[in-house]
C-alpha cells in the first residue's frame, strides 16, 4: 500500500471518528420523548 | 504506522476536529427544534397531593357537576388551588354537608357513571391523554364541549408532549357531537368511533 493511500485512510478514519465524536454528544436523543408518549397514548 | 501518525500529527487533528464540527453542523446546527423539558410542567410530575385532589374531584358526586365540574380551569379556582393544596376540595365539601357524607362513603374510585364519558371516544385521545384530562378534572365530553379559546389556551400548555392536540384533532367539535349523542353528524365528519 503506497504511504500516501495509507495516510488517507488513516485521515478519513479519524475524520470518521470525529463524526462519531459529534454525535455521541448532539445526535443522541436518548429515548424521543414524543414518540413514546404518542405511543402510550394510542396504546 | 505509528512514525506516519507522528509525523503528520497535526493532519490528524485537523481531520478530527473537522469530523466534530460537520457532525455539529448535522446534528446541532441545523435542528429547528430545542425540546427544553426542563421548562415544561407535566400534570404528572405535581405530585401526590394534588393527584390526591385531583380524584376527588373525579369521585365527587353527580348531583353537584355544576359546582365542581363544570369549570375546573376558572382562574379563580386554579389561584386557590394553587395557594393551598386542599383548598380546592374542603371549601367546597364544607358548604355542603350532605355530599360530602356521601364522598366519604362511597369507595375510591367509584366515580358516578353519568360525570363521567369515555373521552378515548374524541379521536386523538388515548389512555394517557384521558388520565391527563382527568387529573385535570376534565372528564365529561359536556366540559371540553364548552371550552372556548380561552380556555383551550390555557389547558393546552398542560398537556405536555401533546400540546396542541385540542385543536390539531377538533376536540371541542367532536365533543359537542358526542355530548348531543349525535353520533350520524359525528360519523359523518370525523369517521366511525
Amino acid at each position: 500500500m503506497p504511504i500516501w493511500l495509507e495516510l488517507l485512510v488513516l485521515l478519513l478514519t479519524t475524520y470518521v471518528a470525529g463524526v462519531g465524536i459529534g454525535w455521541m454528544i448532539w445526535g443522541r436523543v436518548p429515548g424521543d420523548d414524543r414518540a413514546k408518549a404518542e405511543r402510550e397514548n394510542d396504546g | 504506522m505509528i512514525e506516519l501518525v507522528q509525523a503528520n500529527w497535526w493532519l490528524f487533528i485537523i481531520a478530527l476536529l473537522i469530523g466534530i464540527a460537520v457532525a455539529w453542523l448535522i446534528f446541532a446546527a441545523t435542528r429547528r427544534t430545542r425540546v427544553d423539558r426542563a421548562a415544561r410542567s407535566d400534570v404528572l410530575d405535581e405530585g401526590a397531593e394534588r393527584a390526591k385532589r385531583n380524584q376527588a374531584l373525579i369521585d365527587s358526586p353527580a348531583s353537584q357537576p355544576e359546582n365542581i365540574l363544570t369549570n375546573p380551569l376558572d382562574p379563580a379556582t386554579v389561584v386557590a388551588a394553587g395557594g393551598q393544596e386542599s383548598a380546592m376540595v374542603e371549601p367546597e365539601l364544607a358548604a355542603d354537608p350532605e355530599p360530602a357524607a356521601e364522598t366519604s362513603a362511597a369507595p375510591a374510585g367509584a366515580a358516578p357513571s353519568s360525570a363521567r364519558d369515555d373521552l378515548k371516544r374524541i379521536k386523538g385521545i388515548g389512555p394517557k391523554l384521558e388520565k391527563m384530562l382527568n387529573a385535570l378534572g376534565v372528564t365529561s365530553f359536556a366540559q371540553i364541549a364548552e371550552w372556548d379559546e380561552a380556555d383551550i389556551d390555557r389547558i393546552d400548555p398542560q398537556l405536555g408532549n401533546f400540546q396542541g392536540r385540542i385543536r390539531r384533532d377538533s376536540w371541542v367539535e367532536q365533543a359537542k357531537f358526542l355530548a348531543s349523542g349525535d353520533m350520524t353528524a359525528f360519523q359523518a365528519k370525523f369517521g366511525n368511533v
